[in-house]
């Protein structure tokens, strides 16, 4: 079957017949695609809303229609917001702290020392390690009276006492960001390195000649190149920072308390704990309503400053 | 002469030849008629075939799988068939029983409940009151040796009202318990209740007897009471050379709830946190006393070891095995690493007004979905059988059953490996408060762990921290349906 | 001056390189102490090396219920699968994204990618509940199917963008020469997209490998994977970090390992083939 090149980029525009014949290869061959997206994305969709009008107990007696009542009961508890703004602390206070160091540290990376081989290889190892792992072995490294972390800054008299790391709301925030930090900053490195390397460096050379400083080269120069790539990182580190869920159950659980209960972790607890399933689907749809208008301003990111998008 | 011939025993005094003739044919009919009876009725049991194997959820060190683990050999031996055994971490097993039961899962023949699962169980899990009361089935059973107050507290509920209790009665009689309407839901299997363990080395060494005269004029010993528990932890503190008085769990868990509600009871509040009528029973002026003694341990008097406030039952074990403190509360017995040169000894938990250290049993049941009930009833039979559970002794295991604590008691080998411990179990099972039965118990736990947590911690007073969790639990409370009576 | 900046730079890097590694090399370093040693303080740096711990956790010699190393099976099992079965899924549709042109499709593709702004703990509640009424609960699919779905967009996504860079003119050549659809696709544009499927596949399975919440929620025994399995290491008695950090090494090893090795293709992939 030939194609008319017309239906493909690059191509020129003809007939309707060869566009519906594009346009029936290009559904057939997304179709396995879209199979497997519609059983794990679409359907889950609809159960949940579905359900989240019902009140369906698994543990109790059967479920019974109740209108917007899980919704209400879900929007008026004053734990779920406390824990919805967690959440956005969470995410804001991770990417901007891994964008930060990430650049910092790819710029570092950049210059070409003799051991920087050696070093991205290095930086590259979190990324492969499972978030639940590092995560208990943070918990072990973090604990008060075995855990290596106070007993070291003990030793080098950086502290007195042993800090609980995970029996104060403070420093319990700092562990999980600490090691969202710890897990993904390479991952921003990475990709901030991979831009680093593609800035040309004649515009560098001519601006410096001209007297030009570095903070000057780097604003005007190297960091219009490298928005793609912080727009690349930018999104990715968000939207899979708002799924974060084995890394802080492992560590804290949510606790001490409900200091640093994520989202996520609510819903974890009101659906595979407490098997409330009609409440746990309202709060998840209100969560994903909200995720997809930051999905939208993430696209958005990304059309702007990348082609990634683009046909 | 058929008729007659069951009427065995009942003839005249006299018998004439032909009586007796007749009488004895009739034994015989009689006896070949109960006889196919029962090949008929074990036929029909058997007609519900024996299985190849049975699949069993069960936890893992907080109710002694070594134990079961180490039966399963003599439960092949005996039942002729194999227990594939899955064994979870106590969070990721709730999950997993409670994902179970939900989903109408038959895959688990056998489920280990723990006593506050159960409340909102009693659709899930099988009564098993009808097949204790058969008594083809549970002929040697010997139902009256589990330990009353255990097998009530853990075991028996009403289908529909899961929240009474059936204390009517120190004996354990499943007749009475189906007349009052109750059923049996599981035959207990691993009973905890916290205990007192010591350093005896620590608590007879000369010295320190000395020393503790001279500073507060008594003699050196475990504690009876909670004035003396202070004490004695104050004394044996010494951070610098890293020693503790004892450990606390007030890490932010079930935990500390189970150590809160001891100390209620022990302060003269009802441990059961929740009273009869529906109410939070906590935030009273004993709560209050109770939680203030508690944080102060931690925080003025400083006698536990750091990290107290996110501790626990792994941590504090820990703890003690490593030598750094002299005492510690836990549901099981203890053992020092082999770098800390001591004996363990026991004591019941020190009295206050009163005494009621928190206890919970785990129990075998049958899972309602299950395709094998009956075998699994008889499976778990034998798991909590006393020739078992004797056994069973040597890996650890809390005993149920009356007649197991008599035979530890008589075995010097226990005596050697762990010390006093059963005798103290025994008698801490004897006083031990449960939990309240909610079907939402794991919600108004919360509440209560993260109120021991936040005053141990210093974010709030005790007052505070007990006021606003009580608010929360009335909330829960109204919300899981139960009405303040 | 200058090299006063490349000193502090340098200093800067090995501080990162000490934080980044020193979890890491705690793990290994305790893997392979003897267990009675592993939690003491201060550290025990003079130890003879054992593997006792390593064969406590592949002989199932510790108080978990399974072999740890048939965890590891499963894991290798459930990644494999996903990620072939979601390659097959993503080169077609990458392809259609990058070459055909009909309605919908801009839509579609935007679609698609945002599908992974969907948190797992969301979607695994219907998975949950239909899989159980089902009869799925513990056995391959329930795990794999949701896998590929994780990774479809980004495979998706990173393939469109390969393709986009393979010039046109080659696959043009070949239809005038009357070359069929599906052969162009098979002999010509697969080859030229061997390091980006080595990319999309190396990333996708990075994340059904470390995937923790499906498993934990939808297995028993039978399909468990091995991060299950590690975060039941710890209990009442207390955390074994011998075997713990034994299991967690070898958990983690094999995908360390083929990172390090393909680390150029995974950089392509995070940048979308933007750098090569």
């Amino acid at each position: 079957m030939i194609e008319s090149p017309a239906t493909r980029e690059g191509g020129r525009p003809q007939g309707r017949l060869a566009l519906s014949r594009a346009a029936a290869m290009g559904w057939g061959l997304l179709s396995p695609a879209l199979l497997i997206l519609f059983v794990m994305a679409i359907a889950p969709t609809i159960y949940l809303v579905y359900v989240s009008f019902r009140h369906e107990n698994l543990l109790g007696p059967g479920s019974t229609f109740v209108g917007v009542q899980n919704f209400i009961r879900v929007l008026s508890d004053s734990d779920n917001w406390a824990d919805a703004l967690s959440t956005v602390e969470f995410v804001v206070l991770s990417v901007t702290i891994e964008i930060g160091l990430g650049l910092g540290l790819a710029l570092l990376l950049n210059r070409r020392l003799p051991e920087t081989n050696l070093l991205t290889a290095l930086f590259i190892l979190p990324l492969g390690i499972a978030p639940v792992v590092s995560a208990l072995v943070f918990r072990v490294l973090l604990d008060p009276a075995y855990g290596w972390v106070d007993y070291y800054l003990q030793t080098w008299g950086i502290i007195a006492d042993p800090i609980d790391w995970l029996g104060n709301p403070g420093t319990a925030w700092l562990a999980i960001v600490g090691l969202d930090v710890w897990q993904w900053t390479p991952f921003v490195t990475l990709i901030l390195l991979a831009g680093l390397s593609g800035v040309p460096s004649e515009p560098k050379e001519a601006a410096a000649l001209d007297g030009a400083g570095p903070l000057r080269l780097f604003w005007h120069i190297t960091l219009p190149f490298l928005r793609p790539f912080i727009a690349i990182a930018l999104a990715l580190r968000t939207i899979e920072a708002f799924k974060t869920f084995g890394s802080i159950f492992v560590l804290t659980t949510g606790g001490p308390g409900t200091s640093t209960e994520v989202i996520n972790l609510d819903l974890y607890r009101i659906a595979l704990q407490n098997f409330d399933i009609g409440a746990a689907a309202a709060l998840g749809i209100v969560f994903l309503l909200f995720l997809s208008v930051i999905m939208q301003q993430l696209l958005k990111v990304l059309g702007d400053n990348t082609d990634i998008l683009e046909d | 002469m058929g008729k007659k011939s069951n009427e065995i025993g009942r003839g005249a005094p006299e018998l004439s030849r032909r009586a007796l003739l007749k009488s004895s044919a009739g034994l015989a009919g009689g006896a070949f008629a109960v006889s196919i009876m029962g090949a008929a009725s074990s036929r029909a049991l058997a007609a519900t075939t024996q299985p190849s194997s049975l699949n069993m959820l069960y936890a893992t060190s907080e109710a002694d799988s070594d134990a079961i683990k180490a039966a399963l050999p003599d439960f092949k031996t005996a039942m002729g068939f194999d227990i594939n055994l899955d064994t979870m971490p106590y969070n990721a097993l709730q999950q997993k029983a409670f994902a179970e039961l939900a989903s109408g899962s038959s895959f688990y023949d056998i489920m280990i409940v723990d006593t506050p699962w159960m409340p909102a169980l009693t659709n899930k899990i099988e009564p098993i009151t009808d097949m204790v009361l058969d008594s083809a089935l549970s002929g040697d059973l010997d139902i009256k040796d589990f330990i009353p107050k255990v097998f009530f507290d853990t075991a028996v509920y009403k289908r529909d009202t899961s929240n009474l209790h059936f204390d009517k009665s120190d004996v354990v009689d499943p007749a009475a318990i189906k007349a009052g309407g109750f059923e049996i839901f599981g035959l207990p299997m691993q009973a905890n209740v916290l205990t007192l363990a010591y350093r005896k080395d620590l608590f007879e060494d000369p010295a320190n007897q000395k020393a503790y005269k001279e500073k507060t004029g008594k003699d050196l010993a475990p504690p009876k009471d909670w004035d003396e528990f202070a004490a004695v932890a104050e004394f044996f503190t010494n951070a610098a050379q890293r020693r503790w008085g004892t450990t606390l769990m007030a890490g932010a868990g079930d935990w500390a709830t189970d150590d809160f509600k001891t100390l209620l009871a022990g302060f003269g509040g009802d441990g059961h946190l929740v009273n009869d009528k529906f109410e939070a029973a906590f935030d009273s002026p004993e709560g209050v006393r109770a939680l203030t003694y508690y944080v102060d341990l931690i925080n003025k008097k400083k006698v536990t070891p750091p990290g107290t406030t996110s501790a626990s039952w792994d941590n504090v074990a820990t703890s003690f095995s490593d030598g750094l403190t002299a005492m510690t509360m836990n549901y099981h017995d203890l053992s020092l690493s082999p770098n800390v040169k001591g004996t363990v000894a026991y004591a019941t938990v020190p009295m206050g007004k009163s005494i009621g250290p928190h206890f919970g049993t785990w129990m075998l049941s049958v899972n309602s979905f299950s395709k094998n009930k009956e075998w699994a009833y008889r499976a778990i039979q034998w798991f909590t059988s006393a020739a078992t559970q004797t056994k069973a002794l040597a890996h650890q295991l809390h005993p149920t059953r009356a007649s197991v604590y008599e035979n530890a008691a008589k075995d010097p080998a226990i005596s050697q490996k762990f010390g006093n411990f059963y005798d103290i179990l025994g008698k801490s099972l004897a006083v031990g408060v449960g939990r309240p039965r909610l079907t939402n118990y794991g919600d108004v736990d919360r509440s209560v762990w993260v109120a021991v947590n936040n005053a141990a911690r210093g974010a709030a007073t005790p007052e505070a921290a007990l006021k606003a969790a009580s608010g929360q639990v009335r909330d829960l409370l109204a919300q899981a349906g139960y009405k303040t009576l | 001056m200058r090299s006063l900046y490349s000193g502090l730079a340098r200093l800067v890097l090995w501080v990162a390189l000490a934080i980044v590694m020193f979890p890491i090399l705690w793990v290994l370093l305790t893997s392979f102490k003897p267990s009675d040693i592993s939690q003491a303080l201060p550290p025990v740096w003079d130890f003879t090396p054992t593997l006792q711990n390593y064969t406590d956790v592949l002989t199932g010699n510790t108080y978990t219920s399974q072999v740890f190393g048939v965890l590891i099976v499963h894991s290798v099992i459930v990644t494999l699968a996903s990620t072939l079965i979601g390659l097959a899924a993503a080169v077609p549709a990458a392809y259609a994204l990058a070459r055909l042109r009909f309605r919908g499709k801009r839509l579609t593709a935007n679609w698609i990618l945002s599908t992974i702004m969907f948190p797992p703990v969301v979607s695994v509640i219907p998975v949950f509940i239909i899989a159980s009424r089902l009869g799925l609960t513990d056995t391959w699919p329930v795990l794999v199917i949701p896998y590929a779905a994780f990774g479809l967009p980004m495979m998706i996504w990173m393939l469109r963008s390969s393709i986009r860079q393979i010039p046109f003119e080659i696959e043009e050549a070949a239809m005038v020469d009357g070359v069929s659809q599906a052969k162009i696709l098979w002999h010509i544009v697969l080859p030229l997209l061997t390091p980006s499927i080595v990319s999309a596949s190396l990333l996708a399975g990075m994340l059904a490998w470390n995937e923790f919440l499906f498993a934990l929620t939808l297995t028993r025994s039978a399909v468990k994977t091995a991060p299950v399995g590690i975060s039941e290491f710890t209990n009442m008695y207390g955390t074994q970090w011998g075997t713990l950090t034994a299991a967690a090494t070898v958990t983690v090893a094999p995908i360390l390992l083929i990172t390090l090795m393909l680390r150029q293709r995974v950089v392509e992939g995070l940048t979308f083939g933007a750098v090569k």
